[in-house]
């Protein structure tokens, strides 16, 4: 196995923490999936390529259409949050009060 | 016999009254010469008309002139032709002599109108476009025609366009003859598919193939056009235009065009049972139904409209029992006495300084003796006493109908409608003439204008003898009935008589009692019986109303906005407070869902 696929699963892995373990800001949490997104992405590009194997051109683009989508949706659930409490703060989420 | 005099002093007649629209005003210097011009070669052009017709009238020689090939797609050929016959002939005779007079005198009436020029050239067209519709001799042609006199009717009409009145007056007559408009369109389309030409010949030589459908096109145009029930509000509310104007297009000439139709087509309708029906019992209702719209109108205009809505009411019947030739006579004698009517009464309301309330006139008996005189032998004539023009014709008509077997309500019908007329001409005549005057003393009366006096004396003239000489000069066309009992006889001079005397009783025993409220029978009849605020508002409002509901409610708002996106919203919110029993401790479910997974990572491998 080549380096670059270490390499991007690596990347992957460190993206999947970073979007587990955070500290108070949503916000960091999607640039995350967004950076999941990304190396998610370079890697099927690389294996279509290499691999000659023409009909899965495509599924990079389509990756790319579907994470589109779930990235206006979680900043839609982020301008929600921030518009019921002022700031995305992850504790504003928790409905236990006591 | 000289076959040359008589084609060629006809389109003679035709071509002089297009050279006032060729001819640019400028050329003509003073005030009033092109209004004069203009009726002068009307009157020039009757005289050379009553050539060919005399020829017609005492040699029995038709004609048709071919000029043109217009278009032609494969087998099927359309040409300007124009057909001499009988009808056309002397239509065209008695239009041009009715013309001449109006003209004459719109030369007074208009004379302070400062597109009096252009009135006259409207005018002009109007005949033009009306010749073309009776000497046509394929139906392209004439529905040149007849389209051509539905706008110069709708621009006529709107002549005073500042008035709201006048505008609404100038749509209705356009939408009721257009509505009338698709019949003569559908009937047009459908013979020329079965009959493969719009040759009148070629027509009516094919004349035991014919469908229901295509005369009943006709019956729908001739409806829309000569204001029978159903399509008729357009015509008392078209007394928005000038005194000329109503004189000349919706008393003698432009109203008759629906029975024109008919009339030539009697070929193709004299076979057929249904149609002849029908058009009977559409006659019948019409002329009941206006005659008694026109007992309680205060206008003396709309009284005159009415009286010619019944009129031709009547002359439907006349076709309705197989009599064309009947009809045409009376379109050409009613021509002369109703033409009469409204320039009289054009002459009452200029002079009491543009009164047209009857309630508001009176006393006018000996202040305008010569307008007073026309008046009556107008009405007389148009009551049918005996041997005036109207005579010969409505007589004839109804003796015709006593005799022959048809349906015995639509004669009480036309019966009962005779002798309204009577009833609402001695309501004009009493309310106008009769009495002391109710009207403010400051118009000056006079008649001395001789555009007036002439016009209305030509025209008097007509109403009396017209009748006798056309009678009697024209060849008998059918074998009227000559024997009848003595009841039948006088029925017409009877239900006449009646109805003067009743109505000559009301109005003297009533003239000093005061009403508190109008009965419900005075103000069905006085509103039209309710026709036109029904017709007008309902139905197109609740036509719209099914549009909107259909275009806006239920597919912009319903489908495309309620369905689809809104109903899934619903359903997720709903779905999601029930089942939800998370808490919302999202770095801990984050946490979790990572050892998990390391862990599997960690032993696989």
């Amino acid at each position: 196995m080549s380096a670059i696929y270490m390499n991007m699963t690596i990347a992957f892995m460190a993206s999947l923490t970073g979007m587990m373990m955070y500290r108070s800001h949503m916000m960091s949490s999607l640039l995350c999936l967004e950076g999941m997104m990304l190396s998610m992405f370079v890697m099927a590009s690389l294996i279509t390529l290499n691999s000659h194997y023409t009909l899965s051109y495509t599924i990079p683009l389509v990756l790319l259409v579907f994470s589109a989508c779930e990235a206006a949706m979680g900043l839609a659930l982020l301008v929600l949050v921030s518009n019921t409490y002022g700031s995305d703060y992850v504790q504003n989420l928790n409905l236990l009060r006591c | 016999m000289n076959l040359n005099l008589f084609l060629s002093s006809f389109v003679l007649s035709l071509v002089l009254l297009i050279i006032p629209i060729l001819v640019p005003n400028k050329m003509l210097p003073k005030q009033l010469m092109y209004p004069k011009y203009v009726k002068s070669i009307v009157s020039l052009s009757f005289l050379i008309s009553l050539i060919p017709t005399s020829m017609l009238l005492y040699t029995g020689q038709e004609g048709m002139i071919s000029n043109w090939n217009w278009l032609s797609i494969q087998t099927f050929s359309i040409n300007v032709t124009f057909k001499l016959d009988f009808f056309s002939l002397v239509f065209m005779s008695v239009a041009l002599f009715v013309t001449w007079s109006i003209m004459e005198f719109s030369l007074w009436y208009m004379s302070s109108d400062p597109n009096m020029e252009k009135f006259f050239k409207y005018l002009l067209l109007f005949l033009i476009t009306m010749t073309v519709l009776v000497t046509a001799n394929n139906l392209f042609q004439l529905f040149v025609g007849w389209e051509g006199v539905g706008i110069m009717s709708f621009l006529l009409i709107g002549w005073w366009y500042g008035r709201a009145d006048a505008n609404t007056a100038a749509m209705q007559a356009i939408l009721y003859n257009r509505i009338g408009d698709i019949g003569l369109v559908s009937s047009m389309a459908w013979l020329s598919l079965n009959f493969n030409s719009m040759e009148f010949q070629q027509m009516f030589m094919m004349s035991d193939k014919i469908n229901i459908i295509p005369l009943m096109g006709l019956l729908l145009a001739a409806m829309g056009k000569s204001a029978q029930f159903g399509l008729h509000p357009w015509l008392p509310a078209a007394m928005e235009g000038p005194t000329p104007v109503s004189a000349l297009l919706h008393s003698s000439t432009m109203v008759v065009a629906g029975i024109f139709l008919l009339v030539r087509f009697y070929p193709l309708m004299q076979h057929n049972k249904n149609i002849l029906m029908m058009s009977l019992c559409l006659g019948a209702i019409t002329t009941l139904f206006t005659a008694m719209c026109a007992l309680t109108q205060n206008d003396i205009k709309k009284i005159i409209a009415f009286s010619t809505s019944s009129q031709l009411g009547l002359m439907m019947v006349t076709i309705g029992i197989n009599q064309p030739y009947l009809a045409f006579l009376h379109i050409c004698m009613h021509a002369f006495f109703k033409a009469m009517l409204f320039m009289c009464s054009g002459s009452i309301i200029h002079n009491l300084n543009d009164e047209q309330d009857i309630r508001k006139m009176g006393g006018l008996f000996k202040l305008m003796p010569f307008t007073s005189s026309c008046l009556i032998i107008g009405s007389l004539a148009l009551t049918g006493m005996p041997f005036m023009t109207g005579f010969y014709s409505k007589d004839l008509i109804i003796e015709y109908a006593n005799t022959s077997y048809l349906n015995a309500w639509a004669l009480t019908i036309t019966l009962l409608a005779t002798s309204l007329t009577a009833i609402y001409s001695t309501r004009i005549i009493f309310y106008v003439l009769l009495c002391h005057p109710r009207y403010n003393p400051t118009p000056k009366i006079h008649e001395n204008n001789h555009y007036l006096i002439k016009s209305l004396k030509r025209l008097a003239m007509g109403s009396i003898f017209a009748g006798f000489i056309m009678f009697n000069a024209i060849s008998p066309t059918n074998m009227p009935q000559m024997t009848m009992p003595y009841y039948i006889k006088f029925s017409a001079i009877i239900v006449t008589i009646l109805g003067f005397t009743i109505a000559m009783e009301l109005n003297f025993t009533t003239y000093y009692m005061k009403s508190k409220y109008s009965s419900k029978t005075s103000t069905f009849s006085n509103m039209l019986g309710y026709f036109p605020h029904t017709m007008h508002r309902l139905l197109t409002k609740t036509k719209l109303l099914i549009d909107q509901n259909l275009a806006s409610s239920l597919i912009d708002l319903i489908w495309m906005e309620k369905t689809a996106p809104k109903s899934i919203t619903n359903y997720q919110l709903m779905a999601s407070n029930i089942m939800s029993n998370q808490m919302g401790l999202i770095k801990l479910y984050f946490l979790s869902f990572l050892m998990s997974m390391s862990l599997a990572l960690f032993i696989m491998f």
